[in-house]
């Protein structure tokens, strides 16, 4: 349960993120965040942490989105890349140990959805 | 109207600041740094204890022991005479860098050689958490299972070391030794893994030997 922890410093950096744009936005409809396959994080803790935490914020009423990535390797001594099941890290080509995460790890905010007022002030 | 943009924030920047900070720290103070990650009760503390007279001398060490409650385990490292800390959560499953860097912030680092946190009792959160360690170690014990490592990849991945303990208790349990050997294996080929007992001290040199190589 290190999703309330992880979606902690996820808001603030959405709230600084936001206080940052110029014009200011009417109000934030989803932020999107990136998680490997390889992360022990889970959506929807992640988005149930993430409801508590906006309440009362310049975010309050927005959603999390999650787009979560496959874990993808390549092998230094056959060139093979590729998808990677969790169980079993070596390169299924030509069993070399020493194979190179690619995907998999990520953990980021990657964008904000923002409504603003267009120039009709709409 | 609506608009997109676009961000690209890494969710550990925070946590990964601090554990920057640590890794500097210790670098001018040229000591190593060292994370231990298993279950509660897989040993940890024991391997510490167990370890220490194996260590010390020539290695200079410290203990920073992480729990959610308690200073049980800090009292019980007390007989060693080494510089503890006891890191409280209060209910967080894992240690954070931060917290970790005020506790180093503490320590007599100029005279330590060695620090060795022992994390809170948990498989998966700890693995998540960069606290500027030189390594993760990940212990896992002979009552817990054989397939641990293919449950928790992300740690045993990690793990520079694999710390086997409760060797002792082997012949009287299903355990498969060799099958939880091939399953650390096909998580991390690369990871030296130590088969060891804290209560008979079998197997325990070659790991403290590991760890005074390591820790030079």
């Amino acid at each position: 349960m290190h999703e309330f922890s992880l979606c902690q410093g996820l808001v603030e950096s959405i709230l600084e993120e936001m206080s940052r744009l110029q014009p200011p936005p009417r109000r934030l409809l989803a932020a999107r965040v990136v998680i490997g396959r390889l992360r022990q994080v889970v959506p929807d803790y992640m988005q149930w942490a993430y409801a508590v935490l906006v309440k009362d914020t310049a975010a309050a009423g927005s959603e999390l989105l999650v787009r979560t990535t496959p874990v993808r390797a390549k092998c230094p001594d056959c060139g093979w890349e590729g998808e990677l099941a969790l169980t079993f890290f070596a390169c299924p080509v030509c069993s070399s140990a020493g194979i190179e995460i690619v995907n998999g790890l990520e953990l980021y905010l990657e964008n904000l959805e923002i409504e603003v007022e267009d120039e009709k002030g709409n | 109207m609506k608009k997109e943009i676009k961000v690209y924030r890494d969710l550990m920047g925070a946590n990964e600041e601090w554990a920057q900070k640590t890794r500097v720290l210790l670098q001018e103070k040229k000591t190593i740094m060292i994370n231990l990650i298993g279950s509660p009760g897989a040993g940890k503390t024991a391997l510490l204890e167990k370890s220490h007279t194996l260590l010390a001398p020539p290695l200079r060490l410290a203990v920073l022991e992480g729990d959610v409650e308690t200073t049980k385990d800090a009292e019980r490292l007390l007989p060693l005479n080494i510089p503890v800390s006891q890191l409280l959560t209060g209910g967080a499953c894992h240690l954070e860098a931060k917290l970790v860097h005020y506790a180093l912030l503490d320590l007599p680092l100029d005279n330590l050689d060695l620090v060795i946190v022992e994390n809170v009792g948990n498989l998966v959160c700890p693995a998540e958490f960069d606290i500027g360690e030189k390594a993760k170690i990940a212990v896992l014990s002979v009552t817990e299972g054989e397939d641990k490592a293919l449950k928790y990849p992300l740690l045993f991945r990690e793990a520079q070391a694999v710390v086997i303990t409760k060797k002792d208790l082997l012949p009287y349990l299903p355990f498969r030794l060799d099958a939880c050997l091939e399953a650390v294996k096909q998580i991390n080929s690369q990871a030296p893994v130590f088969v060891l007992s804290s209560l008979t001290g079998e197997g325990l040199d070659a790991w403290a030997g590991w760890l005074k190589e390591f820790g030079h």
